[in-house]
């Protein structure tokens, strides 16, 4: 589902924040991309979504080759994939429900389908009822499942969050982290880069390490 | 074809909602383009009835002769009205001309005096064909006519006219293309403010695959509807200032003694001003979307 090979990412000023960086995930996998602050996995992710494009390197995602493809192209890719952030970049002035269903108004659908498929991913994520709220009414954790909603409700084969706990207490963090692995067990293939070393050990599935740029271990 | 358009169908109704959210600032926008519009419109409608007056107060391109005194003027007139450029004739022999003056107040007591008619005859002519050329051709040929002394035709003065309203003309389409590129301008700068101000909105979508056109739509159809409403604006203006107008051009027409009604912009002219103003808020809207879009992909 992913691959990287020889990877680079230089930043304008010199820094770099991927040197030959290589692994694979296959489909319907589910890893954690760890290591300390600063070690690129940020950059790593950005780079799946084509945020950024890298330096050198090849990258497939899904079958695209991401270095290559066309800006007409790059919105189809990003429909394979869910994103959820650290801060879960929600828009405040925009109903819960509007912002789950931006992913599929995005991909033309309408009416019923959207309702429909706007309710299951809130009622996964255990927020059906709080369609009409706004995302400033709820709690940090329910901003945060909004998010993970609207990453999962156009069922992309491929889900990718970043530091998805970073600002929850343990319980929360540990629901959320469940959340991703029964998506996982739906077939979603799932890569979540997190320090917190909890989920590495309460989950035991397979660990990308970092450091400082560097693959410091992909078993 | 119908997801389609109920996809158009909520972008435009989520457009509509976004003006009634900030009301002062559509009504500002939509009224600085009503004034942009107004002034070449309005122009333009001021040129049409100058045209059409002139029309009124004068039968075009007529020509007076005057015939040469001790000649058989009938015979003359005769004539002239057999020349094939002439539609009409009026033959007026020099009692009836005394006669005409006669009948002017002012005139009577001047006419008294005089002692014997110094009045010639004359001949009005209409000419056949009412273009320049063609009526000055028929004023030349009439002049050589023996038992003719003097040819003149109000063509002149007609022709100045005529070239000061084709000059007047030309300044309005000047002005309604500088007025055009204004629009475009004021709702290029509206719309690049309004694109910076949902820079995050349009992260998101694009990080959920908004195509670049999806990401347009909204933008495009703000600016057309402000273009277009700016444009509804411009003939609500219109029509007041033509409204402000009728009385004082009454009075004007009650002492020149006719009747001349002031005209406004036909129902197609309307409609066309409006598709214009649409046309000109998206052109305006999509070069400053487009642009900023090709900004942020770098």
């Amino acid at each position: 589902m992913i691959e990287f090979s020889h990877v680079f990412k230089r930043y304008p000023l010199g820094t770099e924040a991927l040197s030959d960086v290589s692994f694979t995930l296959a489909k319907g996998e589910m890893a954690f991309l760890t290591g300390p602050s600063g070690a690129g996995k940020s950059t790593l992710l950005r780079l799946v979504c084509r945020l950024e494009r890298a330096t050198r390197g090849r990258i497939v995602v899904n079958g695209h080759d991401v270095s290559r493809l066309s800006p007409r192209r790059l919105p189809y890719l990003r429909r394979e994939i869910g994103v959820v952030f650290q801060d879960n970049r929600l828009l405040n002035d925009r109903t819960v429900f509007d912002n789950v269903a931006l992913p599929l108004f995005v991909a033309g659908m309408t009416g019923e389908d959207v309702r429909k498929r706007v309710w299951a991913a809130l009622d996964k994520v255990g927020l059906r009822g709080r369609e009409r709220a706004y995302p400033l009414a709820l709690s940090g954790g329910e901003q945060q499942r909004v998010g993970i909603a609207r990453a999962l409700v156009h069922r992309p084969p491929l889900l990718i969050a970043d530091e998805p706990t970073g600002n929850l207490d343990a319980k929360l963090s540990d629901d959320i982290i469940d959340l991703f692995r029964e998506f996982n067990d739906h077939g979603v293939t799932v890569l979540i880069a997190t320090h917190e070393l909890r989920h590495l050990e309460r989950l035991r599935k397979r660990v990308i390490r970092l450091g400082h740029g560097h693959m410091v271990d992909a078993a | 074809m119908k997801a389609y358009l109920g996809r158009h169908a909520q972008v435009f109704m989520r457009t509509l909602g976004d003006f009634a959210r900030s009301p002062a600032a559509t009504l500002l926008t939509v009224a600085m383009i009503g004034v942009t519009l107004m002034l070449p419109t309005g122009l333009y409608v001021a040129l049409l009835n100058l045209q059409r007056l002139s029309h009124h107060w004068q039968p075009r391109g007529s020509l007076t002769v005057y015939l040469k005194r001790h000649t058989d003027t009938r015979a003359t007139a005769a004539r002239l009205d057999a020349l094939p450029g002439v539609a009409a004739s009026r033959y007026i022999s020099p009692e009836q001309g005394l006669q005409e003056l006669r009948t002017r107040a002012r005139l009577r007591v001047a006419v008294g005096i005089l002692r014997h008619n110094p009045l010639p005859a004359v001949v009005i002519l209409r000419p056949r064909s009412q273009t320049a050329h063609a009526v000055a051709a028929l004023a030349r040929q009439v002049a050589t006519l023996p038992g003719v002394a003097h040819v003149e035709s109000n063509f002149t003065w007609l022709r100045r006219l005529d070239a000061v309203l084709a000059l007047g003309h030309r300044a309005v389409a000047i002005l309604a293309a500088l007025l055009g590129l204004a629009l475009v301008l004021i709702l290029g700068n509206t719309t690049r403010a309004s694109v910076a101000s949902r820079a995050a909105e349009i992260s998101v979508v694009r990080l959920v695959g908004g195509t670049n056109a999806f990401i347009r739509r909204p933008f495009l159809y703000a600016g057309a509807l402000a273009g277009g409403l700016g444009a509804l604006c411009a003939l609500i203006f219109l029509e007041l200032a033509l409204w402000a107008l009728d009385g004082p051009v009454q009075r004007l027409d009650t002492l020149y003694g006719s009747a001349y009604k002031l005209v406004g912009l036909g129902a197609g002219q309307a409609l066309g001003l409006l598709a214009l103003g649409a046309g000109l808020g998206w052109l305006g809207a999509r070069i400053a979307v487009g642009h900023q879009l090709r900004r942020d992909q770098g």
